[in-house]
């Protein structure tokens, strides 16, 4: 795989972080998704089950009517934006499913969804997730941040074996 | 001199126009997210093997470079650094966290805000992630009584570097410059090891 096409990281990573920076400028926080969908969990929840306003965590997010009345959802559907802008003009809207030669796609796709699930609880008990817990606390000097990214890398590492299949010969 | 900045929390623009910059700002976000190749799983999990460096050279890039903004920032008396956002501290559940994270992204290939880029284009496995987010989340909230007492312990407040030891912004930013340098070398050595076997480690 041609990987030229793509920015180098350092170029990247130093636009990402110009774009968080204007992000703690205007509005004194970082960017994030994570809490996205815990809002938008916490918003179908109580349509489809009103008790749900009562319930210890929901209540928090419906404090101002409705959960998606928020910065970050809105910046959220931002990075969707963006996404697709990007790669409508790059011609790499293609679909697909990303995985190793051979890899069953059932498999992948299980394993993409269990991934999830694990995220989320994951991001709800860190507050966060590489966004917005990890690249905004660790340049706001939070030492949270760096607790949960070494945490995160440490885990990845030590479970990859696991997973390698998925990315064997990737096409 | 008041700092002006931040914007929103200075009250120099109302709750409309923060979310409205913060649309622009979401774009922007994924449009460089794509164009460095994290709308894709394929490009994400070879991190977690140290098959290339480029996932975490870019996110210490990203840290360095927010930081050094806001030193700059704080330094000329724009932004008022007390007035940012940082989650508060949990020790514990941020350890747990941390770890499960790291789980569940070798396992998935994806974080939110990349699966949210990859659902953009079209990928199926970000589509599957972000289901499983949903449901994972559905899980968290309707269990959150018997979780509650240990996802709000070991809660430390606004935990910085120089909260807790000692000095001020400044010495908190050398000391995220040797982290983030730090990270980058061993990075880079676990690549080097990689590299010699010829296969995964």
């Amino acid at each position: 795989m041609n990987n030229d096409k793509y920015w180098h990281p350092v170029i990247a990573g130093f636009l990402l972080g110009t774009a968080i920076f204007i992000s703690f400028m205007v509005a004194g926080q970082g960017m994030g998704a994570s809490g996205t969908f815990a809002r938008v969990t916490a918003q179908l929840a109580y349509l489809y089950d009103s008790t749900f306003a009562q319930n210890s965590y929901v209540i928090n997010y419906l404090r101002d009517g409705n959960a998606l009345a928020n910065w970050t959802v809105v910046e959220t559907v931002g990075i969707f934006l963006g996404g697709f802008l990007s790669a409508a003009l790059a011609g790499r809207i293609k679909g697909g499913i990303d995985r190793g030669e051979d890899y069953p796609a059932f498999k992948r796709l299980f394993f993409a969804f269990l991934g999830g699930m694990i995220i989320a609880v994951a991001s709800r008990l860190a507050r966060g997730c590489t966004s917005g817990q990890a690249l905004d606390g660790a340049a706001t000097f939070s030492v949270g941040a760096w607790i949960f990214m070494l945490a995160a890398f440490g885990a990845g590492f030590i479970f990859a074996p696991l997973f390698k299949k998925q990315w064997k010969n990737v096409k | 001199m008041e700092a002006t900045y931040p914007l929103f929390t200075t009250g120099a623009i109302d709750s409309n126009l923060n979310l409205f910059y913060g649309l622009f700002l979401g774009i922007a976000f994924g449009f460089i997210i794509e164009r460095a190749g994290y709308g894709r799983s394929i490009n994400i999990a070879p991190i977690m093997y140290f098959r290339n460096t480029k996932v975490s050279d870019m996110m210490v890039s990203a840290i360095l470079t927010v930081s050094t903004w806001i030193i700059i920032a704080s330094y000329m008396g724009w932004i008022d650094y007390n007035q940012i956002f940082i989650p508060t501290t949990y020790l514990w559940p941020y350890l747990a966290g941390g770890a499960l994270f790291g789980l569940g992204m070798v396992m998935s290939g994806w974080c939110p805000g990349t699966a949210v880029v990859g659902f953009s284009t079209g990928k199926l496995d970000a589509v599957a992630f972000l289901l499983g987010v949903l449901v994972g989340m559905h899980t968290y909230i309707i269990n959150f009584d018997s979780i509650i007492y240990f996802a709000n312990s070991t809660n430390v407040g606004r935990y910085t570097i120089h909260s807790v030891l000692g000095g001020d912004i400044y010495s908190s930013y050398l000391i995220t410059l040797v982290l983030g340098i730090g990270l980058i070398i061993f990075m880079k050595y676990m690549k080097s090891i990689r590299d010699k076997k010829g296969e995964d480690i």
